[in-house]
């Protein structure tokens, strides 16, 4: 090498390694769906006889403790989700999709912290804007609830844009401007609290899952056509 | 010019070559990276890589680690801290120079 490389290149094709394989895309998917299907569970089993009765059972043994351990069970069911969807990540690309081209360990928050505050500031901001209406009078109470997802999804959308520019990938950047603007239809339709979580959620599931597999199809097709000359 | 050639000669020399400039690069934008991507990232030969890392090493700029995945051998770089810095302070050096030239 005699000539000076391009040190910007190098470091954004560094970073983008971890997610040109579309297996964080599938991660980000699963933990949606995850959420998704929290929302669902607490609106349907909420009814059921058996978990009544072991809300219930709960409570007779632990008294007001019980509610925390309801919670920790959804804690619980959400990390080993989280470990085992990196287990997973970790044993595919080492036998299949970083094989032959190496292992890379990212850095810990590929998000700078700026945006993690501003996307923070944006969930906010759209609680305060919804409470405000309230108190004008121009909103009723469900307006404000489903306006919690709504911001949620606004502040995800921005930090898959921060994500996508400052690593360079336009896919997160289309993603997180469609998701965050459709966010916002969902402060339209008729839904309960419980209702929009899981169509918030299981949008963006669906969205990032397709993209996920899209690019994981790119990345194998790849590797097939170099191992095969 | 002599503000130029005062910048330039204040260069971490070390860095400052191509081959160990694009190491440092790929190693300052992840934790730690292999033996193998190093190779396909920086598009050196096994030997000269080999070279450079131990360069890189002696300065206290990188660590080397060695050990096994499954039965292969698999060798592991990492920046130190001084080598974060050293590369933080000479793409600083390198970018303030490159705006002057530019004036």
């Amino acid at each position: 090498m005699t000539t000076q490389p391009d040190i910007d290149a190098l470091i954004r094709k560094t970073r983008q390694y971890e997610f040109v394989d579309g297996l964080r895309d599938l991660q980000m998917a699963a933990i949606m769906a995850l959420l998704g299907a929290f929302a669902w569970f607490s609106l349907t089993l909420a009814g059921m006889h058996w978990y009544v009765q072991l809300i219930l059972y709960l409570k007779d043994t632990f008294g007001s403790w019980a509610r925390w351990i309801n919670g920790l069970v959804y804690l619980l069911i959400l990390f080993a989700v989280l470990g085992g969807s990196l287990w997973i990540m970790r044993v595919v690309r080492r036998k299949w999709l970083w094989r032959e081209s190496g292992w890379v360990k990212p850095v810990r928050w590929q998000v700078p912290r700026r945006i993690t505050v501003l996307s923070a500031v944006i969930m906010l901001g759209g609680v305060v804007l919804g409470l405000i209406l309230l108190s004008t009078g121009k909103v009723d109470k469900s307006f404000v609830l489903r306006m919690l997802w709504t911001a949620t999804g606004w502040g995800f959308g921005y930090t898959l844009i921060g994500m996508g520019r400052e690593i360079g990938l336009r896919r997160y950047i289309w993603l997180g401007a469609n998701g965050g603007l459709a966010s916002t239809i969902l402060l339209f339709l008729p839904l309960t609290f419980g209702q929009t979580a899981i169509v918030l959620n299981g949008a963006w599931a669906l969205a990032l899952g397709i993209s996920g597999v899209i690019v994981l199809h790119r990345a194998s097709t790849a590797i097939r056509q170099a191992n095969h000359g | 010019m002599a503000d130029e050639y005062k910048q330039i000669t204040n260069f971490d020399r070390l860095i400052h070559e191509p081959s160990r400039l694009a190491i440092m690069a790929v190693l300052s934008a992840c934790e730690s990276a292999d033996f193998t991507f190093l190779l396909n990232a920086t598009g050196l030969s096994k030997g000269n890589l080999s070279a450079h890392l131990s360069k890189l090493r002696d300065a206290g700029y990188v660590n080397i680690t060695k050990g096994f995945k499954g039965n292969y051998p698999h060798t592991t770089c990492a920046l130190t801290k001084d080598g974060r810095r050293a590369f933080d302070a000479y793409r600083k050096q390198y970018l303030a120079l490159a705006q002057h030239l530019k004036k």
